[in-house]
């Protein structure tokens, strides 16, 4: 069997560094459904409360004003058009926290892939490297994250999500955006991703939420193709439903 | 054109990987045992087109039934009195969370006759969302986990 | 839209010394050997389609050619009942193209390519290995498919109808058979009809280091009289990052009166 050449700089990194990990990070490949508690489940389990979402003003007013815009419409049954009506994605953070829609984590030494069966989206963390500097990411919906482990927990640093997509809980976001991941494995087969926000813009202080896993295994992820999409916003900026005629 | 070899460049030989063990015979139905205590991050974008507090039923033939995604559709005639057929347009979630609730993609087809519950559209077009419908073969099966007959 | 070359820049001289030994560390953890479905063989990484789709675009090596590409597509070995209908729509669709007319097309909708169009990878393609799969992330329409490597294929009744299908495989040596059934019979390549009994088969492998072929075969008893098979053929593309592809900003729409592509301007 091939010795790698890096191997050498194995040993030395071992005599020179700090306490280095040399046992193998965990494996989280596989797929993922949204955890749900079941009775008789041990409550640590469960993800802990998500922390509030403080804005700065003036995003604050304007996220109440269109919070209770939202209520409002939804009780006239005319909800406010949203991405969706659109079949926009999630985007980062959001889908990452999808009731429902499993997950698949593909992971590979030198990154590790997520795909979210809701829209099929697919991220990419790339492990350790450095992050980009904000301006040098042509921002989009999943921006660039890079990760490493932190002992037997993976933390995942990602910049670059453009303002248009939508935020956690439709919370205004700036360019500046950044959102720090820190993953686990509770047991072998409940995850937790605790994810939190920080927006020098638009945020007061950092919003820190918890989105739990168990492991599905044998579940084979299915496509999610937005090719039959019946919903339009009409002239009054009402969101319809197509029907058909026959 | 000429065939000049690329520069050589390493292949990096990908790491072996830990054989997994591999569970088989996941069921499903424990994706559904949740009992409703979870709650949904991001509240779905277009119940609120319909009427979740009253229910409707219908009887009628099936002329599609569309698995796909955002959402699959039952079309349906529905007969009335004096022969006049409506047609309707059923609503159902997406393949994935209807697989999750026991459909599979060839559960309905053109000239199956079924009944089912709907909530119907606010705006009283002939839509709704569906509750439960009830198969040519006699099963029973809900618009996804959480919702259904049994579930309310 | 597409990548630049600009953007492959993103290679990062890992910072020096004690950290580059500590990731060189990190990212080669001893693990054990590989065996049977688990062993990943070298495809992993990022792919452009051999030879380039279009001039300036991916690697622009153009000088090079490694390997003798690939032979055309050949036509479509199609029933004859269908094959006269297909070829006059080819060539309606060609002269409303001259005309400045395109046909409407499954792009148009932001609809993705599906079996086994999308292994043209018109953008470029990922590959990832994990014991028991492998997955194929196409740029364009990000498209992702999974072949699994220790199940059986399914039959196609039983096989939902999908864009890329399913898809089963296996290593026979260094080549990786897939076969994929399953297609929705409204995603054609070529518009080319086809049932619900469609198969696709790739050999897949390695002709260097650089450079995979995927010899494609399409069988389909009911449209096609034989095998319609052909190659495609890919470069590695070290150190290019995938991009994403959300369709968010779509301006075609259909000619409601002429049933062309058009594009909505603001």
């Amino acid at each position: 069997m091939k010795v790698p050449t890096v191997a050498v700089a194995v040993s030395l990194a071992m005599l020179l560094s700090a306490p280095v990990q040399a046992q193998a990070p965990p494996d989280l490949s596989g797929v993922w459904a949204p955890y749900r508690g079941g009775r008789g489940d041990d409550p640590s389990l469960a993800p802990p409360p998500a922390s509030p979402i403080v804005l700065k003003a003036p995003y604050a007013e304007r996220y109440e004003e269109r919070r209770a815009a939202e209520r409002e419409a939804v009780e006239r049954g005319e909800p406010l058009a949203t991405d969706a009506v659109f079949c926009m994605p999630y985007g980062m953070p959001r889908m990452m926290s999808v009731a429902l829609y499993p997950m698949e984590i593909i992971q590979r030494p030198q990154q590790i892939t997520i795909v979210t069966e809701a829209f099929s989206e697919v991220r990419r963390v790339y492990m350790h490297e450095p992050q980009l500097p904000v301006g040098e990411v042509p921002p989009g919906y999943y921006g660039h994250s890079v990760g490493r482990w932190d002992g037997e927990t993976l933390v995942i640093d990602t910049i670059a999500i453009k303002e248009s997509v939508p935020g956690y809980q439709g919370m205004p976001h700036s360019d500046r955006m950044r959102i720090t991941e820190r993953i686990r494995l509770i047991t072998p087969d409940v995850l937790h991703d605790e994810i939190t926000i920080e927006d020098p813009v638009t945020l007061e202080r950092p919003v820190t939420y918890t989105h739990a896993y168990r492991r599905m295994p044998g579940y084979k992820m299915v496509e999610f193709v937005c090719e039959n999409n019946r919903e339009y916003v009409d002239e009054n900026g009402v969101v319809r439903m197509r029907l058909r005629e026959n | 054109m000429a065939f000049a070899p690329r520069r050589p460049r390493a292949i990096v030989r990908a790491m072996a990987w830990r054989p997994r063990a591999r569970v088989t015979g996941w069921c499903l139905a424990l994706l559904l045992a949740g009992a409703g205590g979870a709650h949904p991050l991001l509240a779905h974008h277009s119940f609120a087109m319909f009427d979740t507090t009253s229910q409707v039923t219908l009887s009628g033939t099936v002329t599609s039934f569309e698995w796909t995604n955002p959402h699959a559709y039952i079309e349906l005639d529905v007969a009335a009195e004096r022969g006049a057929v409506t047609h309707w347009s059923v609503e159902l979630g997406s393949t994935s969370i209807l697989m999750q609730g026991g459909w599979k993609f060839n559960d309905l087809k053109r000239g199956d006759k079924v009944t089912l519950v709907l909530n119907p559209l606010r705006n009283g077009d002939p839509g709704g969302l569906l509750v439960y419908v009830t198969l040519p073969d006699g099963r029973e099966l809900g618009n996804g986990p959480g919702r259904g007959r049994g579930t309310r | 839209m597409r990548q630049t070359r600009r953007f492959r820049s993103w290679r990062f001289a890992p910072v020096l010394g004690p950290a580059l030994l500590l990731a060189a560390c990190a990212a080669e953890a001893p693990e054990q050997p590989a065996s049977g479905t688990d062993a990943v063989r070298g495809l992993n990484g990022s792919w452009e389609a051999y030879p380039q789709r279009s001039f300036g675009l991916g690697t622009a090596d153009e000088a090079e050619a490694p390997v003798p590409p690939p032979a055309p597509v050949p036509e479509p070995p199609l029933r004859p009942e269908y094959l006269e209908t297909w070829q006059a729509e080819r060539a309606r669709n060609a002269e409303l193209t001259r005309q400045g007319l395109p046909p409407v097309s499954s792009g148009m909708a932001c609809l993705p390519e599906g079996m086994p169009a999308m292994m043209l990878a018109i953008f470029p393609m990922e590959v990832l290995e994990t014991p028991g799969q492998v997955t194929i992330v196409q740029e364009a329409f990000n498209q992702v498919r999974r072949v699994y490597l220790d199940e059986a294929p399914l039959a196609p009744e039983d096989a939902e109808p999908r864009f890329s299908g399913h898809s089963v495989g296996r290593w026979e040596g260094d080549t990786l058979v897939v076969e994929t059934v399953g297609v929705k019979d409204y995603v054609r390549f070529r518009n080319v009809p086809h049932s619900m009994n469609m198969r696709v088969t790739e050999r897949i492998s390695l002709v260097t280091d650089d450079i995979m072929q995927n010899q494609v075969t399409v069988e389909d008893p009911e449209f096609l009289t034989g095998p319609w098979s052909w190659t495609w053929m890919y470069r590695r593309w070290p150190g290019y990052r995938m991009q994403e592809y959300v369709c968010e900003d779509n301006r075609y729409f259909e000619d409601p009166e002429l049933e062309y592509q058009r594009l909505r301007i603001d």
